[in-house]
């Protein structure tokens, strides 16, 4: 117990430093450059403020994380599903792991067009992206941890006469966990990066990806750093605090 | 549950482990089976388990077919057969789970049975938070929830310290006399089988032949085998173990 926080400690401690430096450095180019190219820190962040006492600020947050929700979760849930199927039936694994490593290396980006036209333009494109980004990754973790579940707890719930549902639920579920999460918190940087560049190119309705095309549109550079900052924050505060805490929680045992 | 093997032979690959085997074991009768490592012994007691299947030959409980798993034949394995995500209480409940108990009724026949291998007040603690002997008798606990007709034994203790497997041995000794089931034990351990069983067989090399079958009876019997030391110089002598006391001469010690 006392590893893990004081480990912990240390990671919060870097990331305090690893923001320090970025911005440092961001400042250090603004310096150098006229205003109009690349803004202060601190008027960035001032402008951050006014964003964040806006209305249109909430409204394009709330259409983006609506669709990083969906659209991951969805991931998730068909990721788990076609990865214990796919990693308990020996015959088509190797095939369909194949698949999805091809599959896997085609940027999420690069199906936009097709899902413009096939679907409209809307939100479903956008979700659609995301969780294709998302899908793989989870996929294919939990499809390797399911190959190698440990025999021994395969046999030991077979002879206690375990049936195929409760074998998946009780076995093989949980036995997979672990590398589900990892794969998930994957899974997740390449819905994020997903979300955000369909938002770009798509530019349907509100979003953070919109709202940062649209700065880059009008040459407001403020508007750019401010919404590559609010991006930046967003996606370590997901990863970092939520999905780490989900983490500690499901693999409670793994940290007494 | 009385059980027959009918000229059972078994192969994998080219491979061939057992060749003809041909035993009954009685109702309620305690055999050990003893032999070097990869004789199949091991083998013979999954296919008891109906975990592999003979390659051909027939292998009948009661005179019904093993074709599969059942919780009527139980299992107890070397180690990390118990769930590392499951408390110890959620372990040996999960054998009445699978049977379609509910839950309730099964955490109180879970605790009965953690009180009766002496595990009180480990009811939460996980699999690697306990010692080695703690987990076996949990996997007892959880063999005998079931109340299988047919308890069967892969080297249970094998993983254990001399001492700690004396005791895991004599609380084995105990719940058998208490619930009375048929029990095929596999060991290295030549002590532990004439400990333990009313009958021992003694196997060759593979493809496993029986050498030597020792009938002890069922008779009450203590750590002190000393009444059975012909049988055991007998036994590990079919081993290949040498029993014959060398005392090096002083002439041998130095050059030694």
């Amino acid at each position: 117990m006392s590893n893990t926080q004081s480990t912990g400690v240390a990671s919060k401690r870097a990331y305090v430093a690893a923001i320090a430096i970025i911005l440092f450095f961001w400042q250090v180019a603004a310096w150098f450059l006229p205003d109009f190219l690349m803004p202060d820190v601190p008027v960035a962040l001032q402008r951050l403020w006014e964003e964040l006492n806006s209305g249109d600020f909430y409204e394009g947050l709330g259409n983006s994380m609506s669709r990083l929700g969906i659209g991951y979760g969805a991931a998730l849930f068909f990721g788990i599903v076609l990865g214990l199927v796919g990693g308990t039936l020996d015959m088509v694994r190797s095939t369909l792991k194949a698949a999805i490593i091809i599959l896997q290396s085609i940027p999420s980006i690069a199906w936009v067009p097709l899902f413009l036209i096939l679907m409209g333009f809307g939100n479903m494109p956008i979700i659609v992206v995301v969780a294709i980004g998302a899908f793989f990754p989870t996929a294919l973790s939990v499809m390797n941890a399911t190959e190698s579940v440990e025999k021994v707890h395969i046999s030991a719930a077979r002879v206690m006469g375990a049936s195929k549902m409760q074998m998946l639920r009780r076995v093989y579920f949980p036995a997979v966990t672990p590398e589900l999460i990892t794969g998930a918190q994957l899974a997740f940087g390449n819905a994020w990066r997903a979300l955000i560049s369909a938002e770009m190119i798509v530019g349907f309705s509100a979003g953070l990806g919109k709202s940062l095309a649209y700065s880059g549109e009008i040459a407001d550079m403020t508007g750019v750093m401010t919404n590559i900052l609010v991006i930046a924050i967003l996606a370590a505060v997901i990863d970092q605090v939520i999905l780490e805490r989900i983490k500690h929680r499901l693999l409670r045992y793994q940290y007494l | 549950m009385e059980l027959q093997f009918s000229e059972v032979t078994k192969s994998f690959g080219d491979l061939n482990v057992i060749r003809q085997f041909d035993t009954t074991i009685r109702n309620g009768e305690i055999v050990a089976l003893v032999g070097p490592s990869g004789c199949g012994k091991s083998t013979l007691l999954h296919m008891l388990a109906g975990l592999q299947q003979p390659s051909s030959g027939g292998l009948t409980a009661d005179g019904a077919s093993v074709a599969m798993p059942s919780p009527e034949r139980t299992l107890v394995f070397q180690e990390h057969a118990l769930y590392p995500w499951m408390t110890l209480l959620d372990n040996v409940a999960l054998a009445l789970e699978f049977q379609d108990k509910p839950r309730k009724t099964s955490l109180a026949e879970a605790r009965k049975w953690l009180s009766r291998v002496r595990l009180v007040g480990f009811e939460d603690y996980y699999p690697h938070q306990v010692s080695g002997g703690m987990r076996q008798r949990c996997a007892l606990a959880r063999a005998f929830i079931a109340r299988p007709k047919v308890l069967l034994l892969d080297e249970p203790f094998g993983a254990l310290d001399a001492l700690t497997r004396m005791t895991l041995q004599s609380v084995l000794k105990d719940l058998i006399e208490e619930e009375r089931p048929t029990v095929v034990l596999v060991t290295h351990d030549v002590d532990e089988a004439l400990y333990l069983a009313d009958r021992v067989m003694v196997f060759s090399q593979r493809p496993a032949t029986v050498l030597r079958e020792v009938e002890l009876g069922h008779i009450p019997k203590t750590h002190d085998l000393s009444a059975f030391a012909d049988v055991r110089r007998e036994v590990l002598n079919l081993l290949g173990i040498d029993t014959d006391e060398h005392i090096p001469t002083d002439s041998q010690g130095e050059t030694a």
